[in-house]
Order: structure tokens, then C-alpha cells, then sequence
């Protein structure tokens, strides 16, 4: 949830690397920020707010040393502050130490360390490990072993990254938490992202649970628990820091927005053939159509397992998307023969990771569905499919749930093409190979501006839809108030008049989701019906099929098309619905309060 | 002198090419499959620039989506003109960024790198300003030029005299003391002009270079064009680096399904054949402006390569570039030169070629006729559909059977009409047409514009109206 970074080797740039680092993973929405570097001493500078405030703080003057580390925080233990930032140090600031994820026994350790007369100064769980270094210190352990020995002490999950001063190191542990180093020309880095050190270089190693990793200017090992020598191998990443800027943009999301066709290229690319008609997913090669299949995913991904999982019951196969934070907490009975899917934009969200892991437990296969090669999921599991949507730096996910609709499809075509069934599939290759010029349609021809300047001011938003709709209405709602801050709901369009049309007044508009002309259509228009006879507002997003743009207020035009692909476009508008509303209403789109990015703790 | 900086202006729209320039820039319409800025950030890299900015207006989310942040590793500041209010203008809202002598040059019109370079290499810190000059007969009707040696003395715009000889290519270098001069240049009808800067520049003596040239690429002024612009960059074998600045960004992809022979590597061999150019419409229209100012310069020159035998692909076609993602079936004909975009499609017994260019995710379905043409993206030929001397925007359907047989027709672009023009048709973004149509020679289709089955279309269809039988 936090950033980190870390540099050995930078010479006379060790606190500006360190900077440029903690700018690229100012994304994932963070409180406070600090930099320690190392070497005879150890200098910290850390401050509550943007990075803009740990700038103004070291006003000009640099750090020096070999080596450094620096974080970001987003606050799980205590509030924001000076002292809660990290870098955390012991008492007589020798240790530094950053640290993503939450120790869990952090408690107990604290009573012993405070019981032995130490003193803490923050309120963070993290700054039990420079006191427990510095004990080990103390006890006369070289640092490399005392940062061991503090580790071993440690339940929960963990990217630590410590400077002891006197040694031109970085010590690093990943448990639960990523943790990727790069490998340098001279220098050497570490990041819990990759974009952290992309300006810097492209070839990385990717540390495993329970690993160790020692990087010094000239050199970098790995090591497991035990201490022995890890053989890592230096991959080199395909996303280059130049994707990662906003290229004119006034938000991280826009340009992500607009770069949906491309992504969508991306994510097809070799995977659907319209001459024979088939769709083929290579790195599913293998995997044969279950009896029953379990998503597993939270957020913006869990509407696309929903969406999923509707397209697999469709076929006629038992699926079921669940939120994977209850599906750890009760775990449902799961038959053999199931397949169980997670669904992770980042690859390293704890709760679907930790629901994967109980699923694993019972012996049953895995598949992740994520956008980031080499991430956890990818290689816990025990097959992987990417999205190719490309890196997504803004905190509302857009162009990745797009993407995730899109694998979804071929992911249920690839499972299901030995079926007997014989499905033709000529159709919605056609529909799928039109989708992106048809995304880029809805983007050049798009009134969601114009549209969203009548409601400002509304009290709530509600958005429904029905069928493949219904995942698109909750995300459409998820997405308005991650970054608008108004208040919004999804419901399914069938549900409204079963309680929430209590809520719907002149003063709550209505954004209703009514494709193609059949039975899901004439049903939906007569929900409309019900909220306009309230007085709500009703913007239609529509394919012209029906007449649903009688009974409404304002239409968002989208091109007709396959019911499995039209959903892709109705979400297009509602992204622009949210992103515009946000825009009027001056609010950080790029980092809405209290939110992160990919969410590393449960 | 070393010049690390360029700036491409690239914020006007390019109306004379409506209706193709509904959705985007005239800069981002094709040049045979990539864009025409493409082509003029490639002379520049090429030339020696490291450091790109574009001024952007008109429909900028195109521009800025398709290169990012960087072409070919150069990082792309962008700068917003808010209003098009000329190149002086568009000129001015770079200035804040550059603070060395820098480059200038169109973004809509493609540049030789040598033209680049020898403007690059003649500006010496002495100069506040240097610039290309070629030789044309339509100096009098553009930006025409007078040297003495090296140096500019004197520039005006549509002298209309036979006495003038050379005229303004459109290519840069100024130090920064020029935006002074812009700054302080009268506007004309609210506009500030890049030339009028020059042309003051000139007047009070100040030192202006000028580095005779060979000459530069035809300009595309109007829609049709763009067909003999493809034809020349595919007889060049310029279309290589097809594939674009994004394109090889899969995380965790591998190279796509690639066609029945892989495609790609190809000979090309310039002008062999030869044939007429299809006829071009004379004379420059009085334009205003630099943008113009050497638009039809080595107009109607080049030979197009046409009436070729089928090729066999197999054994190393000339002039046919299949981009690896895309797919054509085996009992497909592709004639060179032609190009076929990524993620294309080529069903059985079509025809493609020669002198027809295909963009990304384009569809030709079996046994349609695709020749002279260029076809842009996410466009549909449907089954037996013929398309001959034919310009499409994105993402245009043409039904089961539809006939575009080419020919030469009088066209009307505004109020101005465009007699003997050999074009099939000009079918804009997301237009529609239904199976069993005809289209006739010279007819213009606007955006999102619906030709219904068997309709007959003639002249002029609106956006978004409907042709019925």
C-alpha cells in the first residue's frame, strides 16, 4: 500500500534517485514521506503531507551517502504525522528502516522492547524492527545478521528495506508484500513497484516469499530464509518509463481512459482468429472446462468476476464471483473439480492473494487474471493470464477493467472450446475485433461532460442495469465515488423497486444502462418508468436499439453491438460520467482521498 | 550548429481535408499506414534532435494518445494552443521551454531529414533565423524568397511575379531572441503568422539565413491527396517502421498469431512499372499563411508503380509489407505495392493492391477488391465489396457487395470544384454502408453517414444522413 525505494550505488545522487523514486509512486496515495540515507551515519528527513512538504523540509540540501532508502506512507497504524512517517529509527539513530504491510505481533513486541526500557517515539507497528536491529546490535551481531535475527521476530506481512550506520548496505525481506529489486549499470535498486527506478533501468529481479537481499554499490544477492545463496534471474521489463508520464494529459486517468483502444489491442492481440472463428488463450493451453468455477476478487475486479462469472452461467457452468476478503473469512465449500480464478489488476492484492492461498489449501487449481507480469498472483498460481493492458497509474482502475472484460471473454472461450457444446464463436470475435475502434468512437463522441454539468449539486447518484449490465451499474457507481466523493449506488435495475426506490427523489439522479431491444431492455425502460414517475433525473446510456431515450432527460449515445461487448462501451460513458463530475467538483482524481492503489494488506 | 531541440507545430486542423478531419488532426491521418507526424518526428530523430515539442489544439487527446510521452525514446513536451490563432501563435506557447537555438517545422507535412539536417548544420550562433528554400515554380503563389549568398533579402508571401524563383520549405532554426520578434509581430485578423515574424525579420536587416534545398515531399492539401502520398512513400519502401511507437507493448504477450507466411521482409524497388499519376488538381489555391507555403511543391513527379502481376508472397513480393499481427489467408492476392496494417485481417480470395494501404485492424473479407486505396483503421470490407482509388476514415463499414469503382470525377471541396480527379470515393470516420450499394466516382461520405442497401450515392453525403434507395 506504501511505496518504497531504495538505492546502493548512486554516488552523489543517492537523495535525488530517492526522490524521483518516492514521485513515480506518488500514485498510490500516500500521507507522509521520508528519505534515510546511509553510510558513516545514517541522515533522515521525513514529513507528514505530499512530497512537495519532504522537498520544502530538505529545502535543497542533500543527503549523502552510498546507500539510501525512502518511503511513502499510507497510515494502517496511527494517523498521519512527522513521527509516524518512516524512515523509523532506534533510539540512538543508527538503524533506519522502511516497511510496507502491517506486523501483526507488533504489539507484543513493543511490551517486550518497552519492558527492556526502550522508547518509542511513533505510534507505527513498523518501528519495532530498528529496535529490534539495534538490539541485535547491541548483542554484538555483524548488521546483516541483525537484521535477520529482527526479522525472524516478525509475524505478518512485510517489504522491509534497513541502513545500519558504518555499512554501505541495504537489507531487504519480502514476506507478503512485494519487493522487486533492479539491477543497475554501477547502481542498484529496490522498489515495492517497478516504476519506482523505470527512469533507471529495466532489468529486474523479482524476490520471493521469504527472501532476503543485500545490495551494495557494486554488488546485490539474494539469499532464503536459511541464508543460502539464491540463483535469481534478471528479467527485463517491457513497460518503459515513458508510459508511465501523462503525455499532456491533465489526469493519469483521462490518458488512461483514452488509451483503451490500444490496451484492448493489446489484450487480443494473437488470442482471437476471425478467419477460422476461434479464440485462443496459449497460456491456458491445457486447461479443461470445470465443473464449477469460483472468482475471487475486490474492487473494480470484482464487477469484472461478476460480469465473468455471468458469461461462464450463461455457457452453463456453475460460477460464482465472490469478494475475496469474505471468501477468506468463511470459506465456501469448494468441490474438487473446481477451478478458482482471481482476479487482481496489480497481482498483489493481499485479501485476493490470502483467498487464493485458502483456496490452494484445499487442493484445488488456480488461474489469475492481472495486468503485472511477475507479480505475486502470477506466481502463486498455478496458471496465469494477463490483460496486456499496460502499467495504470491512476488510483481509479479504467483501462484495466475494460481490459478484464475483455480477457474474461476469451478466458470463457478458451475454457469452454472443447466442449461438445460447439460454440460459434464467429460472432463475437467479429464484435470483439470492433470493440476498440468502437471504445475510441464513444471517446471522440462522448457528451458525458455536458451531461454531468446539470446534476452538480444532486445529493446521490444511483446507476442500474440489469443482466451484464448489472456489474457495469456497480462499477459506474464505484467509480463515481472513488473519485467524486459524492455519494453513489449500483443496483441491479430489478431490485430498485424492492427498497432503494425510497431513496429516489427530483433530487437523485438516475444513470440507467438499456442496450439492444429485448426482454432486458423493455424490463429495464420500466424501471425507468418508476424512477421518472419519483422525479429523478435520467440519463439513458443507450445503443438507440429501444426507445429508451423517450424517458429520459439526457442520453449517452453508444454504438450497437454484441451483448457481451456493449457493457465495455456503457462503462466507457460512466468513466467519463465520474471523471468529469470529479473534474467540476475540483477534486486529486489521480489520488482521491484515503485511497491506494493496490491494496497490500487485508 | 548543434540543435537539440524541435518544435512541430500540430495544432490546426487541416480543414481542406474535411470530412477525414472530423475526429483528429489532419498530422494524425494517414500516410499510407501511419500517421503523417510520424513521418516528420522520424526526419527529425534522424536529423539529430533529441528533444521533441509539439504544439497541440485541434482534437489534441488524438495526438497525445497515440505518442505519449516519447517517440522513439525522445521525450514529447506537449504545449496547448488553446485557440488556432496561427503559427506564430502556436509557435509562442513553446517558448517558456526552450531557451536554446531549436527547430521548427509543420507537423501536418512530411519532411526530408536532409532538408533537417542542412538547415540544422548552415545556423550559426549569428543568426536568429535559418530556413529552407527550394526551387519552384510555384514560389510566386506561396512564401517566396530572395537570397544573396546565403542570406534572405527578401520574403514575402504570394508575390505573384514570375520573378521569384525560390520559395519558404516550411523548415526552421531560430534562436530564442526570435519569439521577441513574433511577440511584436501585428496580427492579422487576430492571427499571428510565422512568416509575417520572418518577413520583418528580413525588413530591418536583421540576419536571416537561407540553405538552398532539394526539395520535400508533397504536402496532402486535399483528401485524394493522401492516395498518391501512400503510393509514393510505398514506392519509396518508407512504410517499414510501421509499427509504430506502442506497438511492441504486451507485458506477458508473445509475438500475435502472425499470418499463414509470417509476412514482412520484402524488396522494394522504386518506381518500377510506371504509369500515370492520377490526375492531380492544378494549381495552389491562394492560401494563407506559411502552413501552404510549399504544399504542392514536387507535386505530380513521381510514378506510381501500378498494373503489377499478382504476386506470390511466398517467394519474396515486391513492395508487400504484412505487418507480423496481421492475418491473410492463403488463397488471398496481395498485389505491391501494399501494405497491410497490424492486427489486419485478409479473408480467402480477396484482392488487395496494388498501391493500397491498409491500417491497423482492418478487415477485408473474402473476395473483396481493395486496390489504390487507403483503408484506415478498425475498417470493414465486407464480402465481395469493391474498393478502387478509395480514401476511408476509421472505422467504416462497406456492406456485402458494395461497389466503389473508381474513375475520374469533378469534385467539389467547398466552394471550389476539383475538375478530373481520379477518385474513387472519400468514405469518412464511421460511416456505414450497406450491402449492395453503388458508389460513384468523386463521392464524398461524412461521418457516421448511412448508405443504406442498394442506395446509389452521387456527390456529397452529409454527416450522419441517410441514403435510402
Amino acid at each position: 500500500m506504501c511505496g518504497i525505494i531504495g538505492v546502493a550505488g548512486a554516488d552523489d545522487a543517492t537523495s535525488a534517485v530517492l526522490l524521483e523514486g518516492l514521485s513515480n509512486l506518488e500514485y498510490r496515495g500516500y500521507d507522509s514521506a521520508g528519505i534515510a540515507v546511509g553510510g558513516d551515519e545514517v541522515e533522515v528527513e521525513k514529513k507528514e503531507g505530499e512530497l512537495s512538504a519532504l522537498k520544502r523540509a530538505l529545502a535543497g540540501r542533500t543527503l549523502d551517502g552510498a546507500v539510501g532508502i525512502g518511503h511513502t506512507r499510507w497510515s494502517t497504524h496511527g494517523p498521519p504525522s512527522d513521527e509516524n512517517a518512516h524512515p523509523h529509527t532506534d533510539e540512538s539513530g543508527r538503524v533506519a528502516v522502511v516497511h510496507n504491510g502491517i506486523i501483526e505481533n507488533y504489539r507484543a513486541l513493543r511490551d517486550e522492547l518497552e519492558a527492556k526500557g526502550v522508547s518509542f517515539s511513533s505510534e507505527t507497528d513498523t518501528e519495532v524492527v530498528p529496535h529490534l536491529i539495534a538490539e541485535a546490535l547491541d548483542a554484538g551481531a555483524d548488521p546483516e545478521s541483525a537484521f535477520r535475527r529482527a526479522v525472524e521476530r516478525l509475524e505478518g506481512s512485510y517489504a522491509l528495506a534497513a541502513v545500519v550506520a558504518g555499512t554501505d548496505a541495504i537489507f531487504a525481506a519480502r514476506h507478503d508484500s512485494p519487493l522487486v529489486l533492479g539491477i543497475g549499470d554501477g547502481a542498484h535498486y529496490l522498489a515495492s513497484d517497478i516504476p519506482a527506478f523505470l527512469e533507471r533501468t529495466r532489468d529486474v529481479v523479482y524476490l520471493d516469499e521469504g527472501e532476503f537481499a543485500v545490495l551494495t554499490p557494486g554488488d546485490w544477492r539474494v539469499e532464503d530464509e536459511l541464508g543460502e545463496p539464491v540463483e535469481k534471474e534478471v528479467e527485463t521489463v517491457e513497460w518503459t518509463a515513458e508510459q508511465t508520464g501523462k503525455s499532456g494529459y491533465d489526469h493519469f486517468m483521462l490518458k488512461e481512459i483514452h488509451e483503451q483502444p490500444k490496451a484492448l489491442r493489446q489484450c487480443l492481440r494473437g488470442r482471437v482468429d476471425e478467419l477460422e472463428g476461434r479464440i485462443t488463450v496459449e497460456e491456458l493451453d491445457g486447461l479443461d472446462a470445470p465443473e464449477e468455477v469460483h472468482f475471487l476478487a475486490c474492487g473494480t475486479s470484482y464487477h469484472a468476476a461478476r460480469y465473468g462469472a455471468l458469461l461462464l452461467q450463461e455457457a452453463g457452468v456453475h460460477a460464482t464471483a465472490f469478494l475475496s476478503s469474505e471468501y477468506a473469512t468463511s470459506l465456501p465449500p469448494i468441490a474438487r473439480d473446481t477451478l478458482v480464478v482471481g482476479i487482481t489488476q496489480s497481482g498483489e492484492t493481499a485479501d485476493t492473494l490470502s483467498a487464493l492461498r485458502k483456496a490452494r489449501g484445499r487442493g484445488v487449481e488456480t488461474v489469475a487474471l492481472t495486468n503485472v507480469v511477475g507479480s505475486t498472483v502470477a506466481r502463486e498460481c498455478d496458471h496465469v493470464m494477463y490483460i496486456r493492458a499496460g502499467p495504470e497509474i491512476g488510483v481509479a482502475a479504467t483501462k484495466t477493467f475494460s481490459s478484464q472484460l475483455v480477457g474474461l471473454n476469451l478466458f470463457v472461450e478458451q475454457l469452454l472450446a472443447d466442449e461438445p457444446r460447439n460454440r460459434d464463436v464467429r460472432e463475437l470475435v467479429s464484435a470483439l475485433r470492433d470493440l476498440p475502434g468502437q471504445v475510441q468512437e464513444v471517446l471522440d463522441e462522448s457528451r458525458a461532460d455536458e451531461v454531468v454539468e446539470e446534476f452538480m449539486g444532486a445529493k446521490s447518484f444511483f446507476f442500474i442495469g440489469r443482466g451484464v449490465h448489472y456489474p457495469v451499474a456497480l462499477e459506474g457507481a464505484l467509480k463515481f465515488k472513488e473519485i467524486t466523493y459524492e455519494h453513489a449506488e449500483g443496483f441491479a435495475a430489478g431490485e430498485l423497486k424492492h427498497g432503494p426506490l425510497a431513496l429516489v427523489t427530483e433530487e437523485t439522479p438516475v444513470f440507467a444502462l438499456v442496450t439492444g431491444d429485448g426482454e432486458n431492455a423493455r424490463k429495464t425502460i420500466g424501471n425507468v418508468k418508476e424512477v421518472e414517475a419519483r422525479g429523478a433525473p435520467v440519463v439513458v446510456v443507450t445503443d438507440g436499439e429501444s426507445d429508451a431515450e423517450r424517458y429520459a432527460d439526457s442520453v449517452l449515445e453508444i454504438p450497437a453491438t454484441h451483448e457481451r461487448t456493449v457493457p465495455i462501451l456503457a462503462n466507457v460513458q460512466l468513466q467519463l460520467v465520474a471523471y468529469y463530475m470529479a473534474r467540476r467538483l475540483g477534486r486529486a482524481i489521480d489520488k482521491p482521498r484515503n485511497l491506494a492503489k493496490s491494496v497490500t494488506v487485508e | 550548429m548543434d540543435i537539440e531541440s524541435a518544435v512541430v507545430l500540430a495544432a490546426g486542423e487541416g480543414t481542406r481535408l474535411r470530412p477525414l478531419t472530423k475526429h483528429r488532426p489532419k498530422p494524425m491521418l494517414p500516410a499510407a499506414n501511419r500517421p503523417i507526424l510520424e513521418y516528420v518526428f522520424d526526419a527529425l530523430i534522424d536529423a539529430g534532435v533529441e528533444d521533441l515539442h509539439l504544439v497541440v489544439g485541434y482534437k489534441r487527446d488524438r495526438v497525445q494518445n497515440h505518442f505519449g510521452a516519447a517517440y522513439r525514446d525522445r521525450p514529447i513536451t506537449y504545449h496547448v494552443q488553446g485557440k488556432q490563432l496561427g503559427s506564430g501563435h502556436a509557435l509562442l506557447q513553446a517558448s517558456h521551454a526552450l531557451d536554446a537555438d531549436f527547430l521548427v517545422v509543420n507537423g501536418d507535412q512530411i519532411v526530408r531529414e536532409e532538408t533537417v539536417t542542412a538547415v540544422r548544420e548552415a545556423h550559426t550562433v549569428e543568426d536568429v533565423a535559418t530556413l529552407a528554400v527550394i526551387e519552384s515554380e510555384e514560389a510566386p503563389n506561396y512564401g517566396a524568397v530572395k537570397l544573396d549568398g546565403d542570406r534572405v533579402v527578401e520574403f514575402t508571401e504570394k508575390p505573384r511575379s514570375d520573378s521569384y524563383r525560390l520559395l519558404n520549405a516550411g523548415v526552421y532554426v531560430f534562436a530564442p531572441s526570435f519569439f521577441v520578434e513574433v511577440e511584436s509581430t501585428p496580427r492579422q485578423h487576430g492571427e499571428l503568422s510565422l512568416s509575417d515574424s520572418i518577413a520583418q525579420l528580413v525588413e530591418n536587416g536583421s540576419p536571416v539565413r537561407g540553405v538552398l534545398t532539394d526539395g520535400i515531399w508533397e504536402d496532402a492539401t486535399y483528401p485524394w491527396d493522401l492516395l498518391s502520398l501512400a503510393r509514393k512513400l510505398m514506392n519509396r519502401g518508407l512504410v517499414e517502421g510501421a509499427a509504430g511507437p506502442n506497438a511492441a507493448v504486451v507485458p506477458g504477450g508473445r509475438d500475435g498469431a502472425g499470418g499463414p507466411d509470417g509476412a514482412g521482409g520484402t524488396d522494394r524497388t522504386d518506381g518500377a512499372g510506371g504509369a500515370d499519376e492520377p490526375g492531380r488538381v492544378d494549381g495552389p489555391e491562394g492560401v494563407d499563411g506559411t502552413d501552404g507555403a510549399s504544399e504542392t511543391a514536387g507535386a505530380g513527379r513521381t510514378a506510381g508503380l501500378r498494373g503489377a502481376a499478382a504476386l506470390d508472397r511466398s517467394a519474396g513480393a515486391d513492395g508487400v509489407y504484412v505487418d507480423r499481427t496481421a492475418t491473410v489467408h492463403p488463397d488471398a492476392t496481395l498485389q505491391g505495392p501494399a501494405i497491410v496494417g497490424p492486427d489486419s485481417v485478409i479473408g480467402p480470395a480477396a484482392v488487395v493492391g496494388p498501391n493500397t494501404a491498409l491500417g491497423r485492424n482492418v478487415t477485408v473479407e473474402a473476395g473483396a477488391v481493395v486496390r489504390g486505396s487507403v483503408v484506415d483503421v478498425d475498417s470493414r470490407v465486407g464480402p465481395n465489396a469493391t474498393l478502387v482509388d478509395c480514401v476511408t476514415g476509421e472505422g467504416v463499414q462497406v456492406g456485402a457487395g458494395t461497389v466503389a469503382p473508381g474513375g475520374s470525377a469533378d469534385v467539389r471541396i467547398g466552394t471550389r470544384i476539383h475538375e478530373g480527379c481520379q477518385l474513387g470515393a472519400v468514405i469518412a470516420d464511421r460511416a456505414r454502408l450497406d450491402g449492395g450499394a453503388t458508389v460513384e466516382p468523386g463521392s464524398l461520405v461524412g461521418p457516421h453517414a448511412s448508405v443504406r442497401t442498394g442506395a446509389h450515392v452521387r456527390g456529397d453525403v452529409d454527416e450522419g444522413a441517410e441514403v435510402r434507395r
